[in-house]
């Protein structure tokens, strides 16, 4: 082969390694600031795709690191599944996860919990026998509800989704996402304890982000299926239902981490529950607005955000 | 010397609706046997089944039939103008309906326009547009230009050149075009679940998202088989339609 071409090649394979090397959504911490308890933990914090899980794993990959370990934050997988499947295959030293999501999804039971402390408490035990353990559980819920846009809910004069059921059957309208339209603690279980009775023709199903613009432009439907901590309710003028009939599942957040690794360092918990106990529904919908509404780094805002509660 | 080409014997036509019959039946078989949790059985029951695959046929089929009504003719009038340019701008448009991914298009249309069924047909136009197109150009284009001189030289308006020579002999080619925008259109319809338009890709997507292998696989064998049956349908059409001797 020509000098030439196979110094070319050599130059393109040569980029191509620095360039990957660059690339990459990690991040290491800076230092052990605050102490040395959990000097040793060594190995990646992972995270879902959206907003939230990423502002999670950083802020978690700081905090530890900060009080000695040397982890890394990896924000790369896609999809619940495949992060708790790399966390089983010791891939991840742990992740955020949710308790209603582990109980339903990952331990396949159909009926949740309606109170907070026993369904964190049911699934810390489900998933320990599996050498999962569950530490750190914060105030937010990220549960499934509706919103409406303001101005329509102050004209039907609806706060509570106990009122939905009395309104005309054309104000009846639902936008609703596939995984909520089969569960058991979705569409047939809220509409039949609420007694919607909307028709069908009445209920949309669109992907999660198209529910949240449809909602606000009212054409396809008032009511739309969300996340409590999302923070595009807020930015788009959104109004939340409360569950008066606590229908819903509990989505609380907690650290999801190996069995060995907590065994190996007990003060993974101590550590985090500082963070914990401050993540209420209200600080994460702020923090998501953050990153979702703003278009602020999630790595920045967590530093931000660590730094400004005197954490690190 | 003509060559005489075999008609394919009536047995082979039966070989692929009773092989995409026999994995549906084993697949339904395997469903029966499993223990459904209340979530797999809102979707593994004959009405959803259905009322999803109704909604994917109607969709696949009305799109192919659009795109044929709209790609036959833009292509044959891109062949008459036979400008270059003319040529170049309609194959592009053409490849930006493909390359842009269909799940993209579908979306931003759904929050830009309305969703529904009438959006997820628009997308699906788009995407399928350009293998119709361009097979029908190429096939028109690779016609003898002796065959036509000659036709023209019997007295034959170009009107009649068109109908009578130029399309009977491009057919094999555009109705391979049209076979597979059927087969795409098929497989691109499970996009429909996006935007509330229906779908055996509401059954995919509901199985991949709630880590139910069973609904998932089901939806997706019967979106293989529907592309498997609607291909072999179109080749007994294919072979009907197309002018002896060729």
């Amino acid at each position: 082969m020509p000098r030439n071409t196979s110094a070319l090649l050599c130059a393109i394979a040569a980029s191509a390694l620095v360039l990957s090397a660059c690339s990459g959504s990690t991040s290491t911490g800076e230092g052990s600031s605050k102490g040395d308890e959990l000097k040793g933990l060594t190995g990646q914090i992972g995270s879902k795709d959206f907003a939230e899980q990423y502002i999670l794993a950083h802020l978690t990959t700081k905090l530890l690191n900060a009080h000695g370990a040397t982890l890394e934050a990896n924000t790369k997988l896609v999809g619940s599944a495949n992060v708790r499947q790399a966390l089983e295959n010791k891939q991840f030293v742990g992740y955020w996860e949710y308790t209603g999501t582990s109980w339903i999804t990952y331990n396949k039971q159909t009926q949740p919990l309606k109170e907070a402390k026993a369904q964190f408490d049911a699934v810390k035990t489900a998933d320990a026998a599996k050498g999962i353990e569950w530490v750190a559980p914060a105030p937010f819920n990220n549960t499934y509800t509706f919103a409406i846009r303001s101005d329509k809910a102050k004209e039907l004069g609806v706060t509570k989704m106990s009122q939905i059921a009395k309104l005309p059957a054309d104000q009846k309208t639902f936008c609703i996402e596939s995984e909520f339209s089969t569960r058991d603690d979705g569409w047939p279980g809220v509409s039949s304890t609420y007694g919607f009775d909307a028709p069908k023709d009445n209920v949309k199903l669109l992907d999660t982000g198209v529910i949240y613009t449809a909602t606000k432009d009212g054409k396809d439907c008032n009511f739309g299926e969300v996340f409590a901590t999302d923070g595009r309710i807020a930015s788009l003028g959104l109004t939340v239902l409360e569950d008066d009939k606590a229908f819903f599942p509990i989505y609380q957040g907690g650290f999801t981490l190996q069995a060995q690794a907590l065994k190996d360092h007990p003060k993974i918990a101590d550590v985090l529950a500082p963070l914990s106990a401050k993540l209420t529904t209200d600080e994460m919908q702020k923090l998501n607005a953050k990153v979702d509404v703003d278009g602020d780094e999630p790595d920045k805002v967590a530093e931000d955000w660590l730094t400004e509660q005197g954490l690190i | 010397m003509t060559v005489q080409l075999k008609r394919p014997s009536s047995l082979r036509h039966f070989v692929t609706p009773v092989a995409v019959v026999a994995v549906l039946a084993v697949v339904f078989a395997w469903v029966a046997t499993l223990d459904l949790d209340s979530i797999e059985a809102r979707t593994l029951n004959a009405g959803y089944l259905i009322d999803r695959t109704r909604e994917h046929l109607v969709l696949t089929v009305v799109s192919s039939a659009l795109v044929a009504v709209l790609a036959i003719p833009t292509a044959v009038l891109a062949h008459r103008v036979r400008s270059r340019v003319v040529r170049a701008i309609v194959v592009t448009l053409g490849n930006i309906g493909q390359a842009t991914p269909a799940v993209g298009v579908v979306i931003l249309l759904a929050i830009v326009w309305q969703t529904g069924f009438t959006t997820a047909l628009v997308s699906l136009v788009a995407y399928c547009f350009l293998p119709v197109l361009r097979n029908t150009l190429t096939g028109l284009e690779q016609v003898d230009a002796a065959t036509r001189e000659a036709a023209r030289g019997m007295g034959m308006t170009p009107n009649q050149v068109l109908w009578r020579i130029e399309l009977p002999l491009a057919s094999p080619v555009i109705l391979a075009g049209l076979r597979t925008a059927l087969v795409f259109s098929v497989g691109v319809a499970t996009i429909a679940t996006f935007i509330n338009a229906g779908g055996l890709g509401d059954m995919i997507v509901n199985g991949l998202k709630l880590q139910r292998f069973s609904v998932l696989l089901v939806g997706a064998v019967l979106v293989a088989a529907i592309a498997v049956l609607i291909d072999w349908a179109a080749g007994l059409v294919e072979d009907r339609v197309r002018p002896r001797g060729l």
